[in-house]
Formats: structure tokens, sequence, C-alpha cells
């Protein structure tokens, strides 16, 4: 990086006084207006709630969420525990906890259960935490082979185009595009894994970070160094603290044994979902507020310090091994995604499927019976409400796939409800930047609390969301106004 | 280079922006300050795709619309979603593009808004009202990257409560501001004023 970043600077002097803004500003070489501006836009320099929250997500609320919420002092954003139950947390000056099966888990240690995977084939059916398990399942041939120069980047592309390896971040952006247009830009050159997972409902990433954590780092490592790139960012959601810790671990172990050819940095987000917004992402990284930029430039052009900059998901990388142990035909032939499923099935967690599965397919495989179901809510708060249990989960369909979350609903849930916390939730995460997306996400929450359906609203409500800078205030109104489509085909 | 703004075709030097060929309606941009794309007021169809017209430039062949159906709601509801948060008294720009665009504010019902806010007045030359503000960021860009350099103002909060505040929240006179009053000068709906001009 150019200079020190204002965020970790401000991480190291919590909890913060006006004396350490200052300090922090003077260290990272900025105006005292742009440090304060930053304290005044992350909830965790604001000072983080206190008690005991609900996490607020679509399987809290589908669960008697006024009921729940009386036995809490406050409400915090999903974390990626949807599948499991609805949860309460408890924020004290001593520390942070999870409530899990009736203890307290220090948030730091608290990590998804293993027992959620359903890998089919491609992920390997144990955690793996260290090197050596890691290497005797096969792994980090292809980042030795890339090393030695047996693989030459321009194939790991080639690789990559033939496998048809779409972003799993939800744009569903061709990965070799971006790529081979950073590897193009001129050096120095940078990676940043988007690790930052605040969708409801998704929690693959996070399973990823916690249980495969070389298979991610080995595919970070091959982008990096197939694209030229001077060092490698790991931006990781800041909550998830095992993940960090045992991503630092796995780093360590990886330096030691000669096999980071790029040095990696773990980055701890800002903490917001809109810190999962590429280019916002790289504000934060830079020390300002987590604010979308105006597109053109891409991050591809000029992204963190204005250098070219790749930008992926977590599972997209973690992906790029199995291309090359599998071979990209073959890989193409699964074409593997992993869906993180939850709500009312027998069997939620994270399933690995081929893209295609039909959807009524994939929720009898958690043990969902689809025909008993008022509706599955696909893709997350950016997503929409559907009973079409023959679409093809794929990208590029009528219906957005997002990162895979699929949440089920079953008979006597109020889908009213539901969608009142996704509009809660659009609300809140508004970074308030353009216009069209904090008004409108307004307006959107007193317009489900009184049930509007007057379709011309409701329209007009979309069609400005729509004029948004970025993906979430763009897609801000999928939910409502699928829901209004499910009502009526009812 | 030749551009077709609705249908008529335009001449346009490289570099020229959108705003300068096509009579669309702006808000957050101002020649003098950096702010530009935020209030989406000035969108426009160029090659069927939604972008600003304060931010882009104008290409050869280039096929612009700037008041279709779809851009005429888009800019209605924004104004009626400004109209019902934030007192647009005194800005008369926006109250004359309201009336052009037929804003009918009250079809969306009861909005919560910024109109609540206290009259900050802790200088002698002008005071910061903003219940009238739709924090379109002209003065926080003035007076620090923009035009000042000074860094007096920065940005508090998210979302709708979102709004400019000083370094540490002090008071004016306790900030680096030097009372240039670059900023009174780009406010487009007086939640900047001078005292002189109050009653």
């Amino acid at each position: 990086m150019g200079k020190p970043s204002l965020l970790p600077l401000l991480d190291e002097r919590l909890p913060l006084t006006e004396e350490k803004v200052a300090e922090a500003a003077r260290l990272a070489g900025v105006p005292l207006a742009q440090a304060w501006g930053v304290v005044r836009y992350y909830p965790r320099y604001r000072g983080l709630p206190q008690g005991r929250l609900l996490v607020d997500d679509p399987v809290a609320r589908a669960r008697g969420f006024a009921l729940l919420r009386e036995k809490a002092d406050g409400t915090y954003p999903p974390l990626g525990l949807e599948a499991l139950a609805p949860s309460y947390l408890r924020f004290t000056p001593e520390g942070r906890f999870v409530e899990w099966e009736g203890r307290l888990v220090p948030f730091a240690e608290f990590r998804l259960p293993f027992a959620l995977g359903h890998g089919e084939r491609l992920l390997p059916p144990e955690p793996v935490e260290s090197l050596a398990q890691y290497r005797s399942l096969g792994g980090l041939k292809a980042l030795e082979a890339l090393q030695k120069g047996h693989l030459t980047p321009e194939a790991l592309f080639q690789a990559v185009e033939e496998a048809g390896l779409l972003g799993r971040g939800g744009a569903a952006f061709p990965t070799h595009i971006k790529m081979r247009a950073v590897a193009r830009g001129e050096p120095p050159r940078y990676l940043v894994v988007n690790a930052d997972e605040s969708e409801p409902g998704n929690f693959k990433d996070r399973f990823l970070l916690e249980h495969h954590p070389f298979l991610v780092l080995e595919g970070a490592l091959l982008a990096a160094w197939a694209i030229g790139a001077e060092r490698a960012y790991l931006y990781v959601r800041e909550e998830f603290e095992a993940a960090i810790r045992g991503l630092e671990k796995a780093i360590g172990e990886l330096e030691v044994a000669g096999l980071a050819p790029v040095p990696l940095e773990v980055f701890r987000s800002g903490g917001l979902y809109i810190c999962g917004e590429e280019t916002a992402l790289l504000e934060s990284m830079e020390g300002r507020r987590a604010e979308p930029r105006l597109k053109p430039p891409f991050p591809v052009e000029r992204g963190l310090w204005g250098r070219p900059t790749l930008v992926q998901n977590v599972e997209t990388l973690a992906n790029l091994p199995l291309i090359l142990r599998e071979g990209p035909a073959a890989w193409r032939a699964r074409e593997p995604k992993l869906f993180s499923v939850s709500g009312d099935v027998e069997r939620p967690g994270l399933y690995e499927l081929p893209l295609g599965t039909p959807l009524g397919e994939a929720l009898r495989r958690a043990g969902g019976e689809p025909e008993a179901l008022q509706a599955v809510l696909l893709g997350g708060a950016a997503g929409v409400f559907t009973r079409d249990w023959a679409f093809p989960l794929r990208y590029r369909e009528r219906l957005p796939l997002g990162a895979g979350a699929l949440v089920a609903f079953g008979e006597g849930v109020d889908l009213w409800e539901v969608l009142l916390g996704l509009a809660h939730f659009f609300q809140e995460e508004s970074c308030g930047k353009c216009f069209p997306c904090p008004l409108g996400t307004a307006v959107q929450v007193e317009m489900v609390k009184r049930r509007e359906r007057n379709p011309s609203l409701v329209a007009d409500l979309a069609a400005t969301l729509k004029g948004s800078l970025c993906g979430l205030g763009q897609s801000a109104f999928w939910a409502y106004q699928s829901l209004l489509e499910v009502e009526g085909a009812a | 280079m030749r551009l077709r703004v609705n249908g008529k075709e335009v001449e346009a030097h490289p570099g020229t922006l959108l705003l300068e060929v096509a009579e669309v309606p702006t808000l957050c941009h101002h020649p003098h300050t950096e702010t530009r794309g935020l209030c989406r007021l000035c969108l426009v169809e160029a090659d069927g795709r939604l972008v600003p017209a304060c931010a882009t430039e104008a290409r050869e062949g280039m096929e612009l619309r700037t008041e279709t159906e779809g851009l005429r709601t888009l800019r209605k509801t924004l104004l009626e979603w400004l109209a019902l948060t934030t007192d647009l008294a005194q800005a008369p720009d926006l109250l004359a593009l309201m009336e052009r665009y037929g804003a009918e504010p009250e079809r969306w019902g009861e909005v919560p808004g910024r109109r609540g806010r206290e009259v900050l007045k802790d200088n002698p030359f002008y005071l910061r009202d903003y219940a009238k503000c739709v924090n379109c960021r002209r003065c926080v860009d003035a007076c620090g990257d923009g035009i000042m350099g000074v860094y007096a103002l920065t940005l508090e909060g998210r979302g709708l409560l979102a709004h400019p505040t000083t370094p540490l929240d002090r008071p004016l006179p306790e900030t680096p501001c030097v009372f240039c009053g670059n900023c009174i000068q780009v406010c487009p709906t007086g939640a900047l004023r001078p005292l002189s001009m109050e009653v």
C-alpha cells in the first residue's frame, strides 16, 4: 500500500477517543475531517451495540420475530448463522458472545459447524486445517507448477476461460476477462479477495474460510501470481474472527514452506453490507467511508490506490485449484456451485450442486418438500421470492442466483414480515452517497409496513431505485416486487 | 464528432460532458467542485444504458435519450421523495423542477425525514440548517479537495440521515474553517446561509 491505511490504525486504538482519532489521522497522513467522517460511518468506531441482540435475518423473521425480539435489547445484522436457528448475541463491555445451544461461545471462537457442509465431491469431506493435510489431499500442485514455470499465466487464464467460470459473488462476470484485463495493466497490480460475505442467507464463503483456508489461499495465490500482483489482500468480514485467525495461521504455514510467491495479508473489513461492493471495499481499504465509486473506471483499470486490481469472491478463487486439478472440461461438466440452504428444510446447510439443478431438487436434497412451501427467497436480501420449483439454478436465467442463498418458508410464515426485515436491512445498510437509494429504501419500509400493493407506486419505486449508483439500491426492490408476483400467482 | 440527442444530430468536441449537449436537470453537479453522479437527476439513456450526464463524456455516434418515460418517472419520484423528507422552501430551482415534472409528493404517504433538525448558529457569519440539506456534498468538496483545501467539513452517518458535519463535531470557530464563504456559494438548497440574510 502507498501509506498506512486508516482503518487498521483506528482498530489498534479501540475504544476511540478524540485524541486517538487525531493520532490515527496524523499517522495515516489524512485530514482530521477524513478520519472523523470514517469514525462517524462505521459502527465499530461509533461504539458497538450492547446487550442481548437478536440476529435479524430472514429465518428469525419467519419464526415469530416480534416474540423473539421481546427477549432482546436490539437487533444485529445477519452473520451467516441463518442456517442454524434464530440466534442471539450478547455484547458486553467485557466481550462479545454468541448464544449457542444454551451456552455463551466467545464471538472470536465461533465457527460454523462443519456438519453444515454437504460437499458432493470437489470439496473434501472433512475440514482441512493443516498444510500437510491439504497436500496429502493433492493440494498445492497447481501453485507449484505455476511457480516452477510448468504452468504459464496464459495457460491458467485459458483453463479458466474453458471452464467458463463466472464470478461467484453474485455478479456472475466471466473471471478470465477480469484476470486478463488486470494482467495487461501497468504494475504495480493488486489482488483483493472479497471475503466480506454479508448477504442474509449466505454462509458459503464463511464456511470456506473457516474450514478450507488452504483451498482459498491457493486459489488466491494462483490468481495473484498469474496477474503479476505485487500483493494479495484478503478483505475479510471483521466479525469472522475465527476465520481471520485460521487464515493468518495458514498464511504463516505457507510462508514457512516457501509456498507464498506473492505476499498475503488479511485486512479486516469495515463491517457493513456495502463493504462487499467492490469499489466501496477499495474505498475502505484506502481509509475512507465505504461508498461506491462511479464506474467507469472499473477496478481492473483503476482499483486499489488507483492501480489495476483484481477483486474476486472467495468461492470464485477456491475454484481455481479445482479447475486445474479436474481439468477445465471435467470441471465444466459438473459446474459445481455452493448453495446455502436454510429455513424450513430438514437439513439446512451448505450444498455443493451442479449449476442447472432445479430449485425443487435442491430443496429436496436438504430435506425440503417444495410443494409444502410458500416460497423460497433466492439470492438473499438482494434476491427474489419464487415458487418456480422447476427453475434451473443457473446464472443469467430469468431469476437472479446472487451468491447462492435459498431460504425456504413453509406454510404459516408471514412473508410480509420477512419482507419488512429485508426492507429494514436495506434502509440500515444504504450508504447515503447517491440520492435514490437512501430515499427509496426509507420510502420502501413505509410501503411494506402498510402492505402497499398499488402497482403504479411499486413500479415507480422500482424505476427510481434502478437509478441508484450501485447494486445495493438497484436491487433493493426485487424482493418486494417478487413477493407481489408470488401473491398474484397464488 | 457527432452524436444524436433525442433523435437530433449534435456536434461536440472530444471531452464534452453529456450535460453540455443535453438539457437535463442537475443538483449535485457544480463546475467548481468535484461532486458528480450522486443526485441521479441528470441520468440519461446513452446507447440504452443509464448514465449520469454530469460524469459521462460524449462519444462519436452516441445515441442519447434524455426524456424517456422511465427517466421522467425517476426524476418526478426523486423530487417527490426530496420534498417529503427535506425542507425545500429555499431551493427555488427544485420547486420549479417539481412543477415541470408534475410532482405529487403526497401520493407516497408519510416518510420520516430530515426536517426535524435544529438550526446550528455557532459563528457570526453563517448558519447551518440541515433540515434543508439534501446531502449533495458540494460544501464538503468545496471546503476540502475541490476549492479551499482546509477540510473543515466532513460527513456524519449513513443512509438518509447522512449529512455534513465538522471534524469532531466541533463548532465551526474551533475547526480549520476560515469563513471563506465558498460552502455557502455552492449550497443549492439554502441549508448554508449568510446570517446577514436572516431577518
